[in-house]
């Protein structure tokens, strides 16, 4: 590594090349004529000046960061039975779920982990369906919202609208799942426990929230909705979401791996998806966000300000965030749910601290590109990130390469492409852009 | 193969080189893929 270090090249269409130090993610985008361009000589000057800065922004980035984030699943059950889910059946019908007095515990433990740290830690209610308990979590969210930021992800199922109320009043954030815009083809992966789907029921729930700004959509992209994303976020921007996640499947479970959809075929999708919501944004003076592809442009252009800590390497895992288990166990992420293997300890037994420091913790925190294979000559490894440990894990090893591969080298191409045509204000959150300062500017 | 050369002119007519590094006051820098704002603004924000 530390011999052959230095700027790599390839092209960015027809019209760019890219000049980019895949270690610390200087770039340059230089115009090209007839095929060929030129390197300024001062490009090469502000990338000799900025790169000791960048080297260690992006070490301090992927190595010290801090523990900010709990998911806490607080039931494993679910009254829904989506085909990828990563999640085990087994597990969503009879799993563990938390009483009122096991959250107060957790929550206690977390408020006393965090209690010299100024930023407030978020905690997202997660797992299988969160809604389940929804009378615990709201008691929890009332005794403790001094102390934390709280997000609720669910597939809307058992919503109601004084929920929604609730959820808006307190600035909780809100992930709402669904698929597609139209109701057959949304419910042959978002299928619930009797047989129908989710839409009637999320929908319903965009129209309670409203446009609030703490809604997000996840929309998990598989061979059945892959050519209905445009059309998906034309449905949300018309309902006011504000941003969506078009999340690759992750193939961690068996039945999963049917249903990955084509690389290439995604990609395409993806960036015609982005192209909508860039011009619906433009035209309404409303914004819709595609997150997973506002991510990218942060890898890029503000690396430590990327808010998704899957594509990152290490991933976030058992590092910025963890995730406590209906049982109290604590694993790096909630994609660890059924391995037993990675649990770093027991909330209700043992520390936040001693979980960190826990050996299978650390096997998901030196899980670094460098190691694996293709990733480890990748230019774009530490914008991809090469997720995911436990899906790579599931499927036998986890020092391999991304899944989605093929589809993050195109959209990250394709990000670089936006990023010189100077877009990059329609793709990122308004607000979040305003709070950005320049560094340096070729 | 790769010229350098003083960048005084640029070929391409309408088009330049862009570098940029921004940083961010506020980093949420801890959400999975499943969930993209834990951090809702205090305040309604207008739509
Ligand atoms: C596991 S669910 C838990 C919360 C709630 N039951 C729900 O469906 O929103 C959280 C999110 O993960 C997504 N998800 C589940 N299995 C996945 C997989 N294999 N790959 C990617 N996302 C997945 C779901 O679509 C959902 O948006
Ligand atoms: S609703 Fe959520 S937890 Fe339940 S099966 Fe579907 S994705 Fe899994
Ligand atoms: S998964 Fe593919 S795109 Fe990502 S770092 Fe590895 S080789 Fe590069």
């Amino acid at each position: 590594m530390k011999n052959g270090r230095g700027l790599s090249f390839s092209d960015i269409g027809a019209d760019w090349k890219l000049a980019l130090d895949p270690d610390n993610i200087f770039w340059g985008i230089i115009p090209r004529d007839n095929g060929e361009f030129i390197l300024p000589d001062n490009l090469m000057d502000l990338y000799k000046k900025e790169r000791k800065h960048l080297d260690t922004e992006l070490y301090n980035f992927r190595f010290n960061a801090d523990l900010n984030c709990i998911y806490i699943d607080p039931t494993d059950r679910c009254n829904a039975n989506c085909p990828y889910c990563y999640i085990p059946s087994r597990l969503r019908k009879q799993g563990a779920q938390m009483t009122a007095e096991d959250m107060d515990k957790a929550l206690a433990k977390i408020e006393e982990h965090f209690k010299n740290i100024k930023k407030k830690p978020v905690i997202v209610f997660h797992a299988a369906e969160p809604l389940l308990v929804k009378d615990m979590l709201f008691d929890a969210i009332k005794k403790y919202r001094k102390k934390f930021l709280f997000g609720i992800q669910t597939n809307a199922l058992l919503l109601e609208k004084e929920d929604a109320e609730f959820i808006k009043k307190n600035r909780i954030g809100i992930g709402i799942s669904l698929d597609a815009a139209s109701a057959d083809i949304n419910n042959r992966s978002r299928v619930t426990a009797k047989g129908g789907g989710n839409f009637k029921k999320a929908v319903q729930a965009l129209d309670w929230f409203n446009g609030y700004e703490g809604l997000n959509v996840i929309c998990t992209v598989t061979k059945y909705n892959v050519d209905r994303l445009s059309e998906l976020v034309k449905f949300l921007h018309k309902k006011k979401v504000p941003c969506v996640l078009l999340n690759p499947v992750r193939l961690t479970q068996r039945r999963a791996v049917n249903l990955k959809p084509d690389d290439m075929l995604f990609a395409r999708n993806l960036i015609q998806a982005v192209e909508t919501a860039m011009e619906l944004s433009r035209k309404s003076g409303r914004q819709i966000v595609v997150g997973n592809f506002a991510n990218v442009i942060l890898a890029i252009i503000s690396p430590a300000a990327r808010r998704m800590m899957c594509d990152i390497s290490p991933c976030g895992g058992g590092r910025t965030f963890l995730t406590v288990t209906a049982d109290g166990s604590m694993v790096p992420c909630g994609e660890f749910i059924s391995m037993k293997e990675f649990s770093g300890g027991n909330i209700f037994k043992t520390s936040i601290s001693s979980a960190m420091s826990s050996k299978p913790f650390k096997k998901i925190r030196t899980r670094i590109v460098e190691k694996i294979d293709e990733c480890n000559t990748c230019s774009f490894r530490h914008i991809c990130g090469s997720p995911c440990p436990a899906e790579m894990h599931a499927r036998g090893n986890i020092y391999q390469k991304a899944a989605f591969c093929e589809f993050y080298k195109e959209i990250i191409k394709y990000a670089f492409k936006i990023i010189a045509e100077d877009k990059v204000k329609y793709i990122l959150r308004e607000g979040s852009l305003s709070q950005m300062q320049y560094e340096y500017r070729y | 193969m790769i010229k350098t050369k003083k960048a005084e002119k640029k070929t391409a007519a309408k088009m330049n080189t862009i570098s940029y590094h921004m940083k961010c006051a506020q980093t949420a820098n801890g959400l999975t893929h499943f969930v993209m704002y834990g951090d809702v603004p205090k305040k309604k924000m207008p739509l």
